[in-house]
């Protein structure tokens, strides 16, 4: 017999089956939890919060302005092989033979001035409170391929090797040519690229949907004629139309990008979303908000456009990725963004003189651009299944 | 049917006819005009290049002798260099854009579509996951970086073609993949997501059971409907590669009309930039219009003269 104390009696209202209670779930929660379910949609909108923050924080956090420059820091890599000439002090030399004194932490102190120059023996002299750094360069010269690079002489101790590979606390990755800030050029640049790619939503938003809209519900006539001028702007490369705006327009700002970005970047939407409003405007419940006397524009704002805003937003994310691609392709080949201002296509342009050298200078703008550019297609793709579930088996 | 062809093509000369007009207002619209120089040229000099390029006419008159000249396609001479006549600088550069632009529409053709394919019947394996990867790192990649790598790495680190030029076959490497790595990645998931939607198809599963050999099921049935809509993209594709190489021949040198277009951008050669834009537009228009004839023997499920909402 088991000791009935172990035992309660239990409370009758919870004999009762428990109800399933669960919180509907409205379309959006139910698309968000979807979205949530997918990694890469996840890490794209991850990759897209960053990029934001990146360029909207980002330029407060750095001591940098995006055109200050320190000539005698240009092009400095993100990590400097250097020499140990003391405890505390540290040396590195330049591709323009610039000796650079650097902190144990990494930080640049300053440039040693240059006493002489011994161009037979390839010995370059410098200045460090008084006393003399001797920097034999020959090795370079005579043996490009051989382990030692040059060697560095300080109160009698010649140094052969470098001492370690340490990272640039100054510059963090790195400067360019001008000696001014990658990384703060870089934010700048993000900066950039997300008005673009605002404008260009906005643009897709306002006059896409609506100009669409407008064309799929009018009649056959409207329509046709409002389609043909939709052709025409078509019908030529945008990346054309928009090279001609900027030459009309004669400057090269930001604000031309956007004019000329703004003028034929809603065309693509306006066609999906005319598309959508012909495929709902025969159906049922248009019919009764008509029977019921609802006005067109009423019928467009409140029943056509809500429901195909799910290709709407799947085309709006992926139409940002073209901008962004356009604004760096124009500032690339020089009609964009002009200097001193950072756009990541300006910065990827100045790097291709000295590209050789200075590979990182191509390399980070890259990054940034594909970074970014995938996240919004990643996010783009992750959205495309959750708003649409039919699509999910594929 | 015939009625169809002839209101495309219409259509398509319609088209072509307003593109050419905005462009010559938009380019009469620019403040300055052609001769404005830094430093004012004399009056007199600036009256005679004026009545030389018969500026001094009524815009209207301007615009119809423009026309004129645009339909027997004359696009008039260079507002920069002297006696340069824009027809002939086109006609002469290119044919080096057309050849770089079609090996570039040749490599998405023979690498991209079997990619996609294979990637398809290998859902979720490895390869294609492999291969989704890269086409994915291959759309996000500007070309102008697929370019600048490519000089940096393939021909300089390691030397083993000319970095810049058209001058040996190993040259056209280069600007043969930064042109085509985007059509080739995008082209290679288009193939793959036609080609999984049509292998659901019941028509497939009915050829399967009725016990056609595999290699006849995939040729026979899946592929030539899967490809469809890849064949619908390769037409403004095409003609995307030829227009778009400005950056690629400007990175590699390369003496094309894309590298000719922007010089004539950046010098403010008004009758140049309209002559290469008319013509860019024609390429266009031309390959969309093909596309749209070619589809009706492609997929004679379509129907003409009704207009279908997209």
């Amino acid at each position: 017999m088991s000791n009935m104390r172990d035992f309660n009696y239990v409370d009758s209202s919870k004999k009762q089956d428990s109800e399933q209670i669960r919180e509907s779930l409205t379309y959006w929660k139910d698309v968000w939890r979807r979205l949530k379910g997918n990694l890469l949609a996840m890490i794209g909108l991850g990759g897209v919060i960053l990029v934001v923050l990146f360029g909207v924080v980002g330029p407060y956090l750095t001591p940098y302005g995006y055109q200050d420059q320190q000539n005698d820091y240009s092009n400095l890599p993100p990590k400097l092989t250097v020499y140990q000439i003391s405890d505390e002090n540290y040396v590195y030399l330049t591709q323009s033979y610039y000796l650079l004194l650097l902190n144990s932490d990494g930080e640049l102190v300053g440039r040693l001035t240059n006493t002489s120059r011994d161009f037979v023996n390839r010995i370059y002299h410098y200045d460090f409170d008084g006393e003399d750094i001797a920097i034999d360069y020959s090795y370079r010269i005579y043996e490009p391929d051989g382990e030692i690079d040059y060697t560095v002489t300080y109160q009698g101790e010649t140094t052969t090797l470098p001492t370690d590979k340490i990272q640039n606390k100054t510059f963090l990755l790195g400067s360019d040519h001008l000696g001014r800030d990658i990384l703060t050029r870089l934010m700048y640049g993000a900066r950039i690229s997300l008005v673009i790619s605002l404008v260009a939503a906005i643009v897709n938003l306002f006059i896409g949907v609506i100009y669409g809209a407008i064309s799929g519900f009018a009649s056959s006539r409207t329509d046709n004629i409002m389609m043909r001028v939709v052709d025409i702007i078509n019908s030529i490369p945008l990346v054309i139309y928009v090279i001609l705006l900027m030459v009309i327009l004669d400057k090269s700002n930001i604000w031309t990008i956007i004019l000329a970005i703004g003028t034929v970047y809603w065309v693509g939407m306006a066609r999906l979303v005319r598309g959508q409003i012909i495929s709902l405007k025969d159906q049922e419940f248009v019919l009764a908000a008509r029977v019921i006397g609802v006005s067109q524009g009423k019928i467009i704002a409140r029943h056509l456009i809500p429901n195909s805003l799910g290709p709407i937003i799947v085309s709006l994310t992926m139409s940002i990725p073209s901008a962004i691609f356009t604004e760096a392709f124009l500032s690339f080949i020089g009609i964009g963004i002009s200097a001193p201002q950072a756009s990541w296509g300006t910065m990827a342009n100045e790097a291709i003189a000295q590209l050789e050298q200075y590979p990182y200078q191509m390399l980070l703008p890259a990054l940034a651009i594909g970074i970014t550019v995938l996240s919004f297609n990643f996010l783009g793709d992750g959205l495309r299944s959750a708003l649409d579930p039919r699509l999910r088996k594929g | 049917m015939r009625s169809y062809y002839i209101k495309r093509i219409l259509s398509a000369i319609f088209t072509l006819f307003i593109i050419a007009t905005l462009t010559f207002f938009m380019m009469k619209l620019m403040p300055g005009g052609p001769f404005a120089r830094e430093r004012p040229i004399d009056p007199i000099i600036l009256e005679r290049l004026e009545e030389k390029y018969n500026l001094n006419d009524p815009i209207i008159v301007q615009y119809f002798k423009y026309m004129l000249g645009v339909v027997q396609f004359d696009f008039g001479v260079s507002y920069k260099e002297l006696g340069v006549n824009v027809t002939d600088t086109i006609l002469q550069k290119f044919p080096i854009s057309l050849k770089l632009g079609l090996y570039a529409t040749i490599a998405v053709i023979i690498i991209g579509i079997p990619i996609g394919i294979v990637s398809a019947l290998k859902q979720n394996t490895w390869i294609d996951q492999a291969a989704m990867f890269i086409a994915t790192i291959g759309v996000t990649i500007p070309s102008f970086v697929v370019a600048v790598v490519y000089i940096s790495f393939v021909a300089g680190t390691l030397g083993w073609v000319d970095a810049f030029g058209l001058d040996k076959w190993s040259s056209y490497i280069g600007p043969v993949i930064a042109l085509a790595a985007y059509a080739l990645s995008f082209v290679s998931r288009l193939t793959r997501s036609s080609m999984l939607e049509v292998l659901r198809q019941d028509y497939i599963r009915t050829a399967r059971a009725n016990g056609l050999p595999k290699y006849k099921v995939l040729y026979k049935h899946a592929l030539k409907n899967a490809l469809i809509p890849v064949v619908t993209y390769l037409g403004p594709m095409f003609a995307a590669i030829i227009t778009g190489s400005f950056v690629v021949e400007r990175v590699f040198a390369i003496g094309g009309i894309g590298k000719y277009y922007v010089e004539s951008v950046s010098n403010r050669d008004y009758t140049m930039i309209m002559g290469v834009t008319i013509f860019y537009a024609v390429i266009y228009i031309f390959m969309v219009l093909l596309v749209d004839i070619a589809y009706s023997w492609i997929d004679p499920r379509i129907k003409f003269g009704k207009s279908s909402g997209e």
